[in-house]
């Protein structure tokens, strides 16, 4: 049901794009929002189902199985922090290992109600390019129950939008195909 | 589930989901702040546009208040690095009156005249070294790019130093030189220092091409980006500059940090270097 329900969602979607495919209307570019917001949602969810302490490590691997289906295959996660500009490379897989292996008791991952979404712009090839931001909140217990770590990271994750074609009853049916691409993590600051 | 999707149909059949940020946590503390943060360099020319609310909701554009001047006017002291210009509130102040007194003073992602510099750090021939990268945005095919427009690096620069005149004028080939064979050719390589002064006046060293061709030997290799900024000549007879400042409080993200009033026919000049 669910998936009939979001490919319907999909196709009423495309109805009436197919004329105005270079330019985007208003109300189309925030259909086309929603869509990724759904997907950096998914992605929101499934980075605090795997850091929490209390997911089974056969369910956090199922997890990241659906995390990575949320990236294109070539996606990198760059980390860097106030200590360290560095940048810290990732693949998707590897960010999230990391994130299942780190040494605290417990963890809280809290996101903040702000979700900001950039205009879509075409790259050469033609697929729309956006950028969502979003705010997270970690913290790290120890053993007794000390906060050992916390900090808030702005996420800036880029999206590629692109319009495909599928074969629904014989007829060819257009949609807009929304994944995401890299991603940038970097602390903000707390003074 | 099933109702929220049915909610997400309903609403693309009527195209008009809203932009509005939606709970996915609960978090409070500091929300203020971050709504206040210009959080994209993209929320920096939407709220210099006024296309977005103080929410950060999009305006549609058939709205009365899509690039409201009135509204411009009151909200524009936010892109504004305040610890700066809260000190100079005459320049933000006129610079605000200048830029909402005149309709074609809007800041377009395709109009061109605004750059990036990204500074980063190489090794080069072993040695860490800082090296600016100027990128600029191009259109191609059904979009657009960001281009390498030109760098500095302090090394390539010391190459071709800005030679006295009187230096320069001791330097040439004689216009008869070409009866002799050119025997004379020697002396352009015997201080290989000021080679350049052997060239036409209109030379002037492509360091972009300096820079490849170091990248392609190997003697440069990238290591990180250290910063980024953002300069801004679009605007008519202003220039600006946009840095990122990461600290607590409502005036923090992409903020203007350096203001001049520059006539058109100086930018010109300026405008060589980040697009030559």
């Amino acid at each position: 049901m669910k998936k009939i329900l979001a490919t319907l969602a999909l196709v009423v979607l495309v109805a009436g794009a197919a004329m105005a495919q270079d330019e985007l209307s208003f109300e189309r570019k925030q259909a086309i929002d929603s869509l990724a917001l759904e997907k950096v949602r998914d992605l929101s969810k499934y980075i605090k189902i795997v850091g929490s302490k209390e997911t089974a490590w056969s369910e956090a691997n199922r997890v990241i199985d659906r995390a990575e289906e949320l990236f294109m295959s070539n996606a990198e996660i760059g980390v860097s922090s106030i200590a360290s500009n560095k940048i810290k490379y990732y693949k998707v897989r590897p960010y999230f290992e990391h994130l299942m292996r780190l040494n605290y008791d417990r963890v809280e991952i809290e996101w903040y109600n702000i979700e900001y979404v950039s205009d879509l712009q075409r790259q050469p090839d033609g697929t729309y390019v956006g950028v969502i931001t979003i705010f997270q909140t970690f913290r790290g217990y120890d053993k007794e129950g000390n906060l050992a770590y916390k900090d808030t990271t702005k996420k800036d994750i880029t999206v590629y939008v692109k319009r495909k074609e599928t074969q629904i009853g014989g007829r060819m049916i257009g949609f807009w195909d929304v994944m995401l691409g890299d991603m940038r993590v970097k602390e903000t600051a707390n003074k | 589930m099933s109702k929220k999707l049915l909610i997400l149909v309903l609403a693309l059949c009527f195209g008009i989901l809203p932009m509005r940020a939606q709970s996915i946590g609960n978090v409070q503390m500091d929300e203020a702040n971050l709504y206040a943060m210009t959080k994209q360099m993209g929320q920096f020319i939407r709220r210099f546009n006024y296309e977005e609310d103080q929410f950060g909701n999009q305006i549609n554009p058939k709205d009365p208040s899509y690039r409201n001047t009135e509204k411009r006017r009151q909200s524009m002291a936010i892109l504004f690095d305040q610890q700066t210009y809260g000190n100079q509130p005459d320049l933000q102040r006129y610079f605000i009156e200048d830029v909402t007194s005149n309709d074609s003073t809007f800041m377009t992602f395709l109009g061109g005249r605004w750059y990036s510099e990204v500074s980063a750090s190489f090794k080069y021939k072993g040695k860490n070294v800082s090296i600016i990268m100027i990128l600029g945005v191009e259109k191609e095919g059904l979009g657009s790019k960001w281009v390498l427009n030109n760098i500095y690096f302090s090394e390539f620069n010391k190459l071709f130093p800005t030679g006295e005149i009187a230096e320069k004028e001791k330097h040439f080939l004689h216009p008869m030189s070409h009866e002799l064979d050119f025997m004379n050719i020697y002396k352009i390589f015997k201080e290989p220092e000021v080679i350049e002064y052997y060239a036409s006046k209109r030379f002037e060293p492509d360091y972009l091409t300096l820079f490849f061709y170091e990248i392609k030997k190997g003697n440069l290799v990238f290591q990180e980006v250290e910063s980024v900024k953002f300069h801004v000549f679009q605007i008519k007879d202003w220039y600006f500059e946009v840095s990122w400042f990461n600290r607590m409080g409502s005036n923090s993200g992409w903020l203007i940090s350096n203001l001049i009033y520059i006539s058109e026919k100086e930018k010109k000049d300026l405008i060589k270097f980040y697009e030559p």
